[in-house]
């Protein structure tokens, strides 16, 4: 019996290496937390439309297609450095939907801001108050969703996007 | 028949106190700056470094203070704000891990580890007859 | 030219401590003893060589050196350009290496043990130093060349350049990396049967010395975080703090289990296992510290890589010394006597609870990790779960702690019970009447009247020493029962200062005075000070109690060139009963935001501690 207990510490060291080791080669980063929504529907919320006030749509009204949902701001500046990639994307797989949230930003800084950067989105929503943030748990910009076909969202990335995470990781779920 | 509606009134006129009473309470600015307190200290800021949102000064812990602080008013309750925030800001966000199936472990095992070698102490002594 | 020296040195360092250990093995004449010891001191000596060289790089600005490059400034004060070299992950683990060597040498001149248990001892402290030098060999060499030629460096994290954070490490490594020749004793009298009398004379006298440098280092450090940070507290509950308080609650155990062993001859096996169990917690700590695997404030820069390699050397480490432990833990066929309650009960409770402590400690820590692996889920652990597990566990250890050392090994009797109930009754009503005046919480409660309980009762058992020995050799006698008052103090310190802290925030503007409770604080100006690689933005208030003048204090944010970061210094009012805390916020209409903490009795935390350390090293001396 006494034996026995002699072999717990041993054994508890093991599975903490083998849970640490699994952790660090699973290449999981500790600063960038899985979101809350993953594998979730996305939830329900009105975007108004960036260049135009009276332009409201409902996310609903855009089921069926791949949409790439990337917020945004003028004052961010990780997102400038991602800016350039939207038109790669956009021009490499052309049938998803690119949707850009301007998030917690003033409305004609924004368009400023996209008109000397250029636009790649297909459509620009506003979201000064930060409301559709709140709703898809956005804290730090940049940061990037996909949603499939059926609503349900597939991916999301924190931080500025590179090549190689669009090369990597990305594929699968736009294609 | 007098003496029996001044009683009704009495009692209505308590009524219509205590209702006052419960709703300045509920409205009282410093019990929701206690229950904002509260909440926020058990809430992770997520772009700081283990810092609650009570006490950090980023931007984003101001707005979930006032997300809060918006919801006490609206008189919804602490478990429906932290399931709130949880929904959309994954478990990460509360420091206190939650009661669930996943976190059983966490919880009891401590206290099952003590309890028992309280229990083996107990027993040990036993079997030591006190030698003067 | 100095990386090269450096590297060398490093390099010669570990080929002597190869030599220590092969000429162990060849110990066949008197001759190679002469080795042995030669090589041990050949090693320290360049390990010194390669640590005065990092610190001459970092002192001489040699920008030709990577790691002065990426982590010092030419602008930096004397001071900084010191302490840098071991305020980054490189040069702390060079620092590591050296105190990990001046341990072995110095417990090289050890006579007390047995020559070959002391020689056993050593081999396996150069063993675990070829391990880590290995480490820092393969991937953390402070000694690379910079590829850019600059003449400027990126400069020294502006949070570490604090005099009590430039010590911290030092002081805590000390601590935690002397463990190491604690887990080498143990594996030596373990391998040779011999933990004798001798063994535990030694062993004791070394664990406390690395206990109380770990107990230093921690107070330090959440010193540092109680001004530094400005978030008005001084413990977190932070990954990083969690990892250095587990091995100082086994060293604790196993300082106190010791004192059984000596009295009683038994339990030696339980000694053995906590030995090992203290350097595996610091290995272990060091590796998740060291990983980035967890999000902490304190935390170095993250490489996996690295990781890797510090948790093969976890696995190697404590998987060979628990290995040894199965195969040769000795075993005793005589009855510990249990009593209720006598010493003996009494530190084993000590025990259960330290160690069911740091076991919850441990979970909560690496709990996150298993669930992310699992579920890929993040969660947190954070302090409402520790102060909810670890607390109430700890509770009967702090009960019988105060009367503790006033018991018997043999009987369970205690002299003059009476007075001790007494003691607890008053307490009790004195607790329970402040806590009617004042705000009700239970915790508040519970905290105050322990704590009162424990100063109370190890002063009667004090007492009761000086009648009986009329203070002959008071601080031999009685050395247990003050550090244990010590434990009493900063537990009112802790109770008061976490539980009847008060925080207010307030905008304020030059001249204008705001009020909290008694006092008043007038914000007399605003400056800007320039100075060497920092400007300070300085407010001075003027603090008042009812109308009476108390002191200035400084409050300021400091924006640090070299590595664009703003800190916040604290002002804070010292006071024997509480603490004024201060942190200046964000301007908005020419308003000032500033927060005010008002934290009773945070120095009886500082005063418990430099009890605890005091009778520490009168622990350490008394014979």
């Amino acid at each position: 019996m006494n034996k026995i207990f002699l072999f717990v510490p041993l054994i508890l060291v093991m599975l903490i290496s083998i849970f640490c080791l699994v952790f660090l080669l699973q290449g999981k980063d500790p600063s960038k937390p899985p979101s809350a929504l993953l594998y979730k529907n996305l939830p329900d919320f009105d975007i108004i439309n960036l260049f135009d006030d009276a332009d409201v749509i409902s996310n609903k009204d855009l089921k069926g297609r791949i949409m790439l949902i990337n917020f945004f701001a003028s004052w961010c500046s990780p997102c400038k450095v991602e800016h350039p990639l939207f038109f790669e994307i956009k021009k490499k797989y052309p049938n998803i939907l690119l949707i850009g949230i301007d998030y917690k930003d003033k409305q004609e800084e924004a368009i400023n801001y996209l008109n000397t950067m250029g636009n790649p989105y297909d459509y620009v929503g506003m979201d000064n108050k930060g409301l559709i943030g709140l709703e898809l748990g956005v804290f730090g910009l940049p940061e990037t969703f996909i949603v499939n076909s059926k609503g349900i969202i597939t991916y999301k990335h924190l931080g500025p996007l590179t090549k190689k995470i669009i090369t990597n990781e990305f594929a699968p779920f736009i294609q | 028949m007098n003496l029996h509606l001044s009683s009704n009134k009495l009692v209505l006129i308590i009524f219509n106190l205590l209702i006052l009473l419960f709703s300045t309470i509920a409205l009282s600015d410093e019990a929701i700056d206690d229950k904002v307190k509260k909440i926020t200290s058990n809430l992770r800021c997520m772009t700081c470094q283990n810092q609650t949102i009570y006490d950090s000064d980023a931007d984003f812990s101001k707005n979930i203070r006032q997300i809060v602080r918006q919801k006490l008013i609206d008189n919804q309750s602490e478990k429906e704000i932290i399931n709130f925030l949880v929904a959309r800001y994954s478990e990460y966000i509360v420091f206190t891990p939650q009661f669930n199936r996943r976190n059983i472990f966490l919880w009891i095992f401590p206290f099952l580890i003590f309890a028992l070698s309280f229990v083996f102490f107990i027993f040990r002594l036993k079997k030591n007859p006190t030698k003067q | 030219m100095i990386s090269l020296i450096g590297f060398s040195g490093l390099i010669l360092s570990f080929i002597f401590n190869v030599i220590v250990i092969v000429s162990y093995y060849y110990k066949i004449n008197q001759r190679f003893n002469h080795i042995f010891y030669l090589a041990l001191y050949c090693s320290l000596f360049f390990m010194c060589l390669s640590f005065f060289a990092l610190m001459f790089a970092y002192i001489s600005s040699d920008f030709s050196n990577f790691n002065v490059f990426q982590n010092s400034h030419s602008s930096k004060p004397l001071l900084y350009k010191i302490t840098g070299t071991w305020g980054n992950h490189e040069g702390s683990m060079l620092l590591w290496l050296l105190i990990m060597s001046l341990y072995n040498v110095f417990f090289s001149f050890n006579i007390t043990l047995e020559d070959h248990v002391r020689k056993l001892t050593i081999v396996f402290q150069s063993f675990l130093y070829l391990c880590f030098s290995l480490f820092v060999i393969l991937t953390s060499n402070p000694f690379l060349v910079n590829s850019i030629d600059s003449n400027e460096g990126l400069g020294l994290n502006p949070i570490l350049q604090d005099p009590a954070l430039a010590i911290h490490p030092p002081v805590l490594y000390i601590g935690y990396v002397g463990f190491s020749l604690i887990l080498s004793l143990a594996l030596a009298g373990l391998i040779l049967n011999q933990l004798d009398n001798l063994w535990i004379q030694v062993i004791k006298r070394w664990a406390m010395f690395c206990w109380l440098m770990l107990t230093g280092g921690i107070a330090l450090g959440s010193y540092w975080a109680y001004y530094e940070l400005g978030w008005g507290g001084w413990w977190f509950w932070d990954p990083v703090e969690n990892v250095s308080l587990m091995p100082w609650i086994t060293g604790l155990a196993l300082v106190h289990s010791l004192m059984i062993t000596k009295q009683e001859q038994l339990l030696k096996r339980w000694v053995v296992f906590l030995s090992i169990l203290c350097f595996s917690l610091s290995i272990l700590g060091t590796f998740l510290v060291r990983s980035g695997i967890l999000t902490s404030v304190h935390s170095f820069a993250a490489d996996a890589s690295r990781g890797i390699f510090i948790l093969i050397l976890f696995l190697t480490i404590t998987g060979f010394s628990f290995i040894i432990f199965i195969l040769k833990s000795p075993h005793s066929n005589k009855q510990i006597n249990l009593l209720f309650i006598n010493k003996t009960s009494a530190l084993i409770i000590n025990n259960i609870v330290m160690l069911i402590a740091c076991i919850t400690i441990l979970l909560g820590t690496i709990y996150p990790i298993i669930i992310e692996v699992l579920t890929n889920k993040r969660m947190s652990v954070g302090a409402p779960y520790y102060n909810s597990t670890v607390l109430p566990i700890l509770l009967p250890g702090f009960l019988i702690m105060s009367i503790a050392p006033m018991l018997s090994w043999q009987s369970n009797k205690l002299d003059k019970i009476k007075n001790y109930i007494y003691i607890l009754i008053v307490t009790s009503i004195l607790t329970l009447l402040i806590t009617y005046l004042t705000k009700f919480n239970i915790w508040g409660f519970t905290g105050t009247i322990l704590g009162l309980w424990i100063i109370a009762a190890s002063l009667l058992s004090i007492l009761h020493n000086c009648l009986k020995y009329k203070f002959k050799k008071f601080f031999i006698y009685n050395n247990a029962l003050i550090a244990h008052m010590g434990v009493g103090i900063m537990i009112i310190g802790i109770t008061f200062s976490s539980i009847f802290q008060t925080k207010n925030n307030f905008t304020i503007q030059t001249g204008e005075i705001v009020n909290s409770g008694q006092y008043s604080l007038q914000l007399k100006n605003l400056k800007i000070e320039e100075k060497n690689n920092f400007q300070e933005l300085l407010g001075i208030f003027l603090l008042h109690k009812k109308n009476e003048f108390l002191t200035t204090i400084k409050s300021s944010k400091r924006y640090y060139y070299v590595s664009k970061v703003i800190t916040t210094e604290a002002g804070i009012y010292h006071d024997w009963f509480q603490d004024f805390y201060l942190v200046l916020g964000n301007e908005k209409n020419n308003k000032w935001s500033i927060t005010i903490y008002h934290n009773p009795l945070v120095s009886f935390i500082w005063i418990g501690v430099m009890i605890m350390i005091f009778s520490g090293m009168v622990g350490i001396f008394k014979r």
